[in-house]
């Protein structure tokens, strides 16, 4: 199917706080209540429209265990997105977010998008963390945040459709550059930025490519 | 320079037996013990024997069958890339039930009557691991694999008169290293094993009802937790509990005499006593398994690299064609294969056939590590003409992370093993394609 524009995601944090069934809610729209351990990577893709505009995302899911982290780490080169994921019922993965966002922020490129998300906010009466560390958290290291349930399926269209928006606002105000495959960002193949019908940022994107760094 | 050359020299060399010590012994102060098997690998006539006579007895199965297969397992692979996007992604990489448990068990090269009657002979008197190891490499039948695999693993003793001792020996051995060792407030580090373990096992297997009761999970946490405070390089890695599986369900059928299938059981039916010797013969042939990849799990998981660069150049070798579709394409071999490799392709295949799949792997005994890797390459192999016909990244990705295997039985495993067989003797003697940096 044609798209405008493919982006890239990763879905990080420790293990056990929903990344799959995040993702698994986002593509197939189910929840899955017992989720078999993530090994090494998953893949998930799926098409959304915004500003009238057809993007695929394609999502690597990452597993949570420290044993992969040397594996885990290569999928952050080439992602346009990334959404760092911890769970509110448990506060040990609230505090290992600024390894996370260290590790990210390491082997990514500068521009990528970081989603930070509050998972299982089904769970209210097991609440360790409060929406508002979540956001003082987000505040202070430039991330935007939202509270999901991949269970209830609250926010998780958000969360995926959200992150593409900024990364689609970035295209637009000309940050990435959008002919380097490396940031995680394709043209779709009906979309070549040399084409002057191209609708949205395609051909200023092209003309930004020395600037962006 | 890398073991696998060495390996490979061994491989060709004529035959060479098994040497099955006595049984090794625990002691409680040294880490990381290591049993005190010698190096031991099936001979290439042997194997090359069995291989030939799945490949031989399948070969009018093989195209039609398979292809038929193949095609009602995925019966919109026609349809457009959106509804197969859809189709593939249920629960990737969830190794899968059978529909009927016993499909396929009974029709098969390792459940003839002759075959069992082999085994049992064998099984009679002392016997020599090359015997057994010829036997067991096609499959072994249901009735007597539980005792074939203790013998295989090295957990009890080829010598007749030993058996009956030594297992019970282990057996009382593992219950004191859980007494002693199963403290899950000593240290920090053991903490967090425990911790890591305690949230994982009750994700393992969703779609099997066992799995969801408690008193598997304990046991479970128990084998796991033990064997990653005394291999404390490696450690718990997330996959090794699928590891553990087949011997778990292994030991178990025969607790319940094979008159329930796993799916259909419920751990209540054994005693505390059999419940005892099940685990306790899980953690033993499984300790022995898991040595022999150690070298998957320790720190950046060298093992598992190495072997992806490994299959990669491997079928770069054997399928130019395949592998240029998947650059291309830009697949990396890592993103797909590395879940094979860190869970045997358990995650790939269903559970009875993961079972039969390590009849073969145990009659490689040591080589077994090696051995993996062709079956990763036959594996591969197979799926080629679907590969093929896959025109972009995603369509690739979705199709060798959500493998339609929900249908295969030991049939399809013979033949995969005797693929993969084939491909190790073409191989072996020109190792080059092994080397990497």
């Amino acid at each position: 199917m044609s798209y405008a524009y493919l982006f890239k995601y990763i879905i990080i944090g420790d293990t056990g706080v929903g990344k799959s069934c995040l993702l698994l809610q986002f593509t197939d729209k189910r929840f899955q209540p017992v989720h078999d351990l993530t090994i090494g990577v998953e893949f998930g893709a799926r098409m959304i429209t915004i500003d009238g505009k057809q993007i695929k995302l394609q999502i690597w899911d990452t597993a949570g265990q420290e044993a992969f982290r040397s594996i885990t780490r290569s999928y952050y080169r080439g992602a346009a997105g990334a959404l760092l994921v911890y769970d509110i019922t448990r506060r040990e993965t609230f505090n290992h977010l600024t390894t996370w966002l260290e590790d990210a922020r390491q082997h990514s490129n500068s521009n990528m998008v970081i989603m930070l998300i509050g998972n299982k906010s089904d769970l209210e009466s097991r609440r360790e963390v409060k929406k508002e560390e979540g956001e003082a958290f987000a505040r202070e290291h430039g991330l935007v945040f939202m509270e999901t349930s991949a269970k209830t399926a609250a926010n998780v269209e958000e969360a995926f459709i959200n992150t593409a928006k900024e990364i689609y606002e970035k295209i637009q105000e000309g940050v990435f550059d959008i002919n380097n495959e490396a940031n995680g960002i394709k043209i779709g193949p009906q979309h070549s930025p040399t084409n002057p019908s191209l609708p949205g940022a395609g051909g200023q994107g092209g003309s930004q490519g020395g600037g962006c760094c | 320079m890398l073991t696998t050359n060495k390996s490979e020299k061994r491989l060709s060399s004529t035959v060479s037996l098994f040497k099955f010590s006595e049984l090794w012994t625990t002691n409680k102060n040294q880490y990381c013990f290591v049993p005190s098997f010698s190096h031991s690998c099936i001979s290439k006539s042997l194997s090359d024997m069995a291989a030939r006579k799945v490949l031989e007895n399948h070969k009018t199965f093989t195209s039609k069958a398979v292809a038929d297969n193949m095609n009602s397992e995925n019966p919109k692979f026609a349809n457009s890339k959106n509804k197969k996007v859809k189709a593939f992604h249920k629960i990737p990489g969830r190794p899968q039930l059978l529909n009927n448990p016993w499909n396929g068990l009974f029709h098969n090269d390792e459940s003839s009557e002759n075959k069992l009657e082999k085994f049992e002979r064998l099984l009679s008197g002392d016997l020599t691991s090359t015997e057994l190891c010829q036997l067991s490499w096609s499959g072994i039948p249901m009735k007597v694999r539980a005792t074939v695999w203790r013998l295989l693993s090295g957990y009890i003793p080829l010598q007749k008169e030993k058996r009956q001792y030594t297992l019970n020996k282990k057996r009382q051995d593992y219950l004191k290293m859980v007494k002693e060792y199963y403290h899950t407030d000593s240290n920090e580090s053991n903490h967090s094993t425990y911790h890591q373990i305690h949230i994982d096992v009750p994700r393992m297997n969703p779609s099997i009802p066992l799995f969801q009761q408690n008193i598997v999970q304990e046991m479970f946490e128990r084998i796991l937790f033990i064997w990653a405070i005394r291999h404390p390089a490696a450690g718990y890695v997330q996959g090794i509990n699928d590891l553990v599986t087949p011997f778990f369900i292994v030991f178990l059928e025969e607790a319940v005499c094979f008159n329930v299938p796993f799916e259909l059981l419920t751990i209540n039916v054994l005693t505390q006593e059999q419940r005892d010797k099940v685990e306790a013969d899980t953690f033993w042939c499984a300790w022995k398994f898991l040595e022999s990849i150690q070298d998957n799990y320790i720190t950046a998981q060298p093992g598992i690299q190495q072997k992806v660069v490994q299959l990669k150049k491997l079928i770069e070798r054997i399928d130019d064609t395949l592998h240029q579709h998947l650059v291309e394409h830009n697949v990396d071999y890592l993103q797909f294969s590395f879940r094979w490799l860190n869970n045997l392709l358990t995650r790939e295949l269903p559970l009875r056939c993961i079972i039969r799949l390590w009849d073969t792997y145990l009659a490689e005994n040591e080589t077994f590590s090696l051995f993996q890797l062709y079956v990763c390459a036959a594996f591969l192999l197979h799926w080629r003409e679907k590969l093929l016909l896959e025109t972009d990244f995603q369509g690739l990705m979705l199709f060798l992370q959500n493998l339609p295997t929900h249908n295969w039985t030991n049939t399809h495993i013979s033949l995969l093993v005797a693929e993969a067989y084939r491909l190790k003797v073409m191989f072996a003697d020109s190792p080059n394609h092994l080397k990497c940096k």
